[in-house]
Parts: C-alpha cells; structure tokens; sequence
C-alpha cells in the first residue's frame, strides 16, 4: 500500500508541470496554433522565478516573475507568428533556442556560473497541509503535502475545461480554431483571440517553470526542463486539445515515468528498457487515438 | 563554417606567445563543453594551469570557444601552429581529431584528459575514478548501519544515481558497489540511471524513490541532474554523496563527502613534467589514489557526525590500496 500511495503522491508532483504546460498548448491549439515553445517559455520563466525569489526574498514575488516571464516569451512569439507572419515551428524553435541560450548567457554574465544556480536563502513555495487530509486513509497521503502550485493546477484544468465548454468567449475560441476566416466574417475577433490565447499560454508556462525551479526544486540548472514542453505538446496531441483529455495524457506519462523510476531497482530489467516506458506509453497512446480516429472517418459513398 | 574558422585564426592570432624568451616554455589549455565558470571541471583544470605558472615561471593561455566540441580539430590545430610547447585539452570529445592533428606537429606536446590517445607525441591522463568511489562506497556502507546518525535507518540499503548507463559512469558505480560490500557483503546498492546529466527534477525524483526503499545515503555520478540528487537529501534529511569536485557545501550536512577529480593536480602536474623534462609522448598517465588524482572531500560539514573509527577505517583502506593489497575492478579495463 505504501509502495502505491508513494508511487501516486510522484505521480502527482511529476505531472504538474507537464499539465500546466499541456493546458498552455491546448489553449495554443484551439486557437489553430501548434505552440512548440513551449519548453522556451517554461525555462525562461524557471529562471525568472529564482531570481525574482532571491532578490525579493519571497517565492510568492518569483512565481509572479515566471508568469509575466513567460508570457513576455508568448508576446514575441505571438508578435512574429501573428503580424509577422513567421513560421510556426521556425518562431518555436527560435523562442527555445532564445531562452536556452538566454539563460545560460545570464548566468554566465550575473553570476559567472554555467551549472547549477542556487542562490543561499533563496525560499521555495513550501508545501500545503490540508487540516484533516492527512487523516483519510489512502487519498491523505497521496493528496496531502504537495507544492501549492500541485493544487492551482487542478483548479486550472476544471477552469479551463468550463472556459472552452461553457463561455461565449471560449466557444469563440474554438470557433477560430475550426476556421478563423470563418469565425472572423461572422464578427469574432479571431486575431485579438489569438493573441490572447497565447498570452495565457505564456502564463501558464511561467506557472510550469516555477514549479520546477521554485515548487519541487529550489534553483535553477542550464536546460532543466528538459524536454518537458514536447512531452505537454505530446498530451495535446492525445487529448486532441481537449481538457480533461489532455490532462490524461499528462498522467500517463507522469505515471509511467514514476513507475519506471520504481522499476530500476525493484526488478532485474536493464535501465535503457525501463527508460522507454513514458516515452512508449505516449507512442502507443498516439497511435490508438490516430486509428480511432481512421476508423470514425466518414466513408466515402 | 569558413567565417567560424576566419573568426577563430583572428582570436587565435592575439594569443601567439611572442614574448617570450627561448626557454620559457608556453602552454595552452583547451577549456571543454560547460567553459571557465563551471565552478567544477574547467575551473579545477585552469587552476591547475595558473599554479605552474607561478610555480616554474611558464606562459600560460587558456582557451575557450563557444563550440569546443564542434570546433576541435581547428581548435588544436591553431594551438600547435601559433607554437606552444604543450597544448592540453580538457574536452574529451577531441580524442578523434587529436589523432588526426598530433602527427601534423611532431614538436608539439599534446595531453588529453580522461580518454587514451595512442600517438607519440600525446600524453593521456586517466582517472581512477573507481578507487575514489570505493571509498566513497566504504565510508556509506559503514555509515548506513549506524542509527546514532541523524536520518540513518537501521537498514543496509545505500543508493546511486548515474548520468547515464555507460562505461564511463559505471566505472564509478561498480568501485562505489565494491567498496560498500567490501564492508559488509549484506549491502544492498541500489541503482538507478537519470538518462539526463542536466535534469535536477528527474535527479531527486530517482533519489526520493530510492530513500522510499530503505536507502539513506545516494551518490550522484551525473552532472547537473545530482543537483537533484542533493536537494532531496537535504528535504529529507538523509545523505548524498557529491562527486569531481567538493560539493560538500551545497547543502552542508547532508552531503556527507565528495568523491573528487583533481583535474587541477593533473594539469599542474603536465605541466610540473614539461619543465622538467621528464613529459613523455605516447604514455598514459594514471592518476589514482596512489598520486592523489582522486579521493574523497575533507567532509568540513560531517566529519563531526561521522564516528572517527569509520573516517580512519576509510583512511586505511586508501592506504591498503595504495599499498597494492587488494585491487579494485576497473570495468574499462576489461
């Protein structure tokens, strides 16, 4: 049972920053805009959040760092895709490139340092203990005791899913990622939505980024995202932009991983064949959605 | 690619050693991937080069590039040509151009770091890191037993992380196993691979696990990702084991040592041996216990929560390897 309870409290703290992420490609895509910046902006405001942190000397200043980081990384990204016209994947990759190289050069430059950066007193988001929690058997210790930011992620996926689902401006939302000339001649303001679906993106990374460096970790190392805004990108795809959807694909990835960390040194299976497990799970996930999707395709009369 | 190699002769061309007299001799150090800075490997290696400097009157340079992996071959070459006596390079990725560039300057001394080069004019240095990680293994395999010690539990299960699962890192897992079951058979190591040298959050997630296991105590062979590695050590009160250079202050207390590279000592000691005539081509120079190449921390934050009859019982197991009675298993030499 402790094995269980252990392996779904990692789980948990694994996911956060891949759904937050996830929700901030969901809402790119519904606005007919496959963001792979998404790892750029995550590590961009991952780095904003220690520093805000440190020189303010509150984690709470260093979350709303990483937020207005990553967003600024969005404003760009947006600026280039949307007025100029720029490539999607080429802008993407650009905004990465930029926050990988950017990062690095700050620390080199602020802090003559191109490893770790872990500035001493520098306080992290601590952990939330529900009163009572704990005491229910089972869900208390998988629930309880998790980074504040563990908690503000669920509740952002149960916003997101009634913004999409229940408001006129998320029905507008998704009206442009079905067509925007269309949307646009019926008078949505496609562009202005787009704009704004990306500024939330951006946020929500900055969130993602903070909860690495600031929520399970308290520093930042060169690169520490590590892949983790293409593994949401993956879950978007799996959910194909819905919510709920997206977030089970988060968690299964998160599970997996979790579980092979466990399965290394509790069964005899050689490293490089655990290591594939996240990475299967969403190959064999993809592929299902995809021949689900083949065999709902209407048949040509 | 020919304005890099344009730009790169021009950087170069301020760096021949002109000014100096015939028989002051001139040395360059190559600096690898993560450059001066890093507070670990090129840091250790450019003071190594400044200290014989000032101890045998030598010109030193230090040369850094922002793509010394891809830049290698012209790299070197540019080194020899602009007439340094000895050009070392701390990247080990430049083992294959190091090959192809040595016999194009047969008077030039060329030393490469962690990796054997087999021309007659290159002197390879190796570590033995897996002498320092039998230490490492001995003094957690003693540690792990003793609930005296804050945050040790009663049972025998210690812990490492490793960057990847290759020669090189587990060249320091399999001395780290021997040493800990060279204690005590009933060990358990448990071991656990990051995939990464750079991700922190992948690195304490490892850790965590392995605590939840029965570890208290996990060495991180991986770079960055054992930053992790002591961040969960320190939230929980349990023990990492840092490694290359001191990261005993990362998080004072619960590091309870470092397995060390003194890349510092090697350069310093190419350098001891240019001046001295005594630098060979087309040897391998191995640096163990024996020469001080490796070892653990001086342990400043645990030593007083470390029972003296463990330190010393480490202290003489150095001694006994030193000394030849028993040998610990290099896997590369296989």
């Amino acid at each position: 049972m402790q094995a269980f309870t252990d392996l779904a409290f990692a789980t948990l703290r694994l996911t956060t920053p891949i759904i937050l992420a996830a929700l901030a490609g969901l809402l790119s895509q519904q606005v007919g805009l496959i963001n792979i910046a998404l790892e750029g902006m995550m590590l961009a405001a991952a780095f904003a959040a220690v520093l805000g942190a440190f020189y303010a000397q509150h984690a709470l200043v260093g979350v709303v760092a990483a937020v207005v980081t990553g967003m600024l990384v969005a404003l760009v990204f947006a600026v280039f895709v949307l007025r100029f016209r720029a490539n999607l994947i080429v802008a993407g990759l650009a905004a990465n490139i930029l926050a990988l190289g950017g990062t690095g050069y700050l620390l080199q430059v602020l802090y003559q340092t191109r490893g770790a950066f872990a500035p001493p007193g520098l306080r992290g988001l601590g952990t939330v203990h529900i009163p009572g929690l704990s005491q229910i058997p089972i869900l208390g210790p998988i629930l309880d005791g998790h980074s504040p930011l563990v908690y503000v992620t669920w509740v952002l996926v149960i916003l997101t899913s009634i913004f999409l689902n229940r408001t006129v401006t998320g029905l507008r939302v998704r009206a442009v990622g079905e067509q925007a000339e269309a949307a646009t001649t019926v008078g949505i303001p496609a562009r202005r939505l787009q704009y704004g679906m990306l500024l939330a993106a951006g946020g929500l990374c900055g969130l993602a980024g903070a909860q690495m460096s600031l929520g399970n970790l308290q520093l930042f190392v060169y690169n520490m995202t590590n892949g983790r805004g293409f593994m949401a990108l993956a879950a978007v795809f799996f959910g194909q932009a819905q919510p709920w959807a997206t977030t089970l694909g988060s968690v299964v990835f998160g599970f997996f991983d979790a579980l092979q960390i466990r399965l290394q040194t509790t069964v005899g299976v050689p490293p490089q064949i655990t290591q594939i497990l996240p990475f299967l799970s969403i190959v064999v996930v993809l592929t299902w959605v995809s021949w689900r999707r083949y065999r709902a395709r209407p048949v040509a009369a | 690619m020919t304005v890099t190699a344009v730009v790169l002769a021009v950087a170069l061309l301020g760096l021949s050693p002109t000014a100096a007299g015939p028989n002051i001799k001139k040395v360059a150090l190559i600096i690898a991937q993560g450059g001066l800075g890093d507070r670990s490997y090129n840091d250790s290696g450019y003071a190594g080069l400044t200290k014989a400097a000032q101890d045998f009157g030598v010109q030193i340079k230090a040369i850094e590039s922002r793509d010394p992996v891809g830049q290698g071959e012209q790299l070197l070459r540019q080194a020899a040509k602009a007439g340094f006596d000895l050009v070392i390079t701390l990247e080990f990725t430049h083992f294959e151009p190091l090959a192809r560039v040595a016999p194009d300057f047969p008077n030039t001394k060329f030393s490469i770091l962690n990796i054997a080069v087999e021309k007659p004019n290159v002197v390879s240095v190796i570590f033995k890191e897996h002498e320092g990680s039998f230490l490492a293994g001995a003094l957690a395999a003693m540690v792990t037993k003793d609930t005296k010690i804050p945050g040790i539990n009663p049972r025998k299960i210690i812990g490492v992380i490793g960057g990847t699962k290759s020669v090189g890192i587990d060249k320091f897992i399999v001395g780290y196993e021997e040493g800990a079951k060279f204690i005590d058979k009933e060990t358990k190591v448990l071991v656990s691979y990051s995939n990464s040298f750079g991700d922190p959050a992948k690195g304490k997630e490892l850790t965590l696990a392995q605590f939840q296991q029965g570890a208290d105590i996990v060495y991180q062979v991986a770079g960055g990702t054992g930053e992790g590695v002591i961040a969960a050590a320190k939230e929980t009160g349990r023990y990492a084991i840092g490694v290359d250079s001191d990261q005993d202050y990362i998080a004072p207390g619960h590091v309870l040592t470092s397995m060390l590279k003194r890349v510092d000592l090697a350069v310093y000691d190419l350098v001891k041996r240019l001046v001295q005539g005594s630098l060979k081509g087309g040897a391998v120079i191995t640096l163990g216990l024996k020469e001080g190449g490796v070892g653990l921390s001086e342990m400043k934050f645990t030593r007083h929560i470390i029972p003296k009859a463990y330190v010393d019982r480490v202290e003489q197991l150095r001694k006994d390897i030193i000394a030849g009675k028993f040998k610990v298993t290099d896997i590369t030499q296989k």
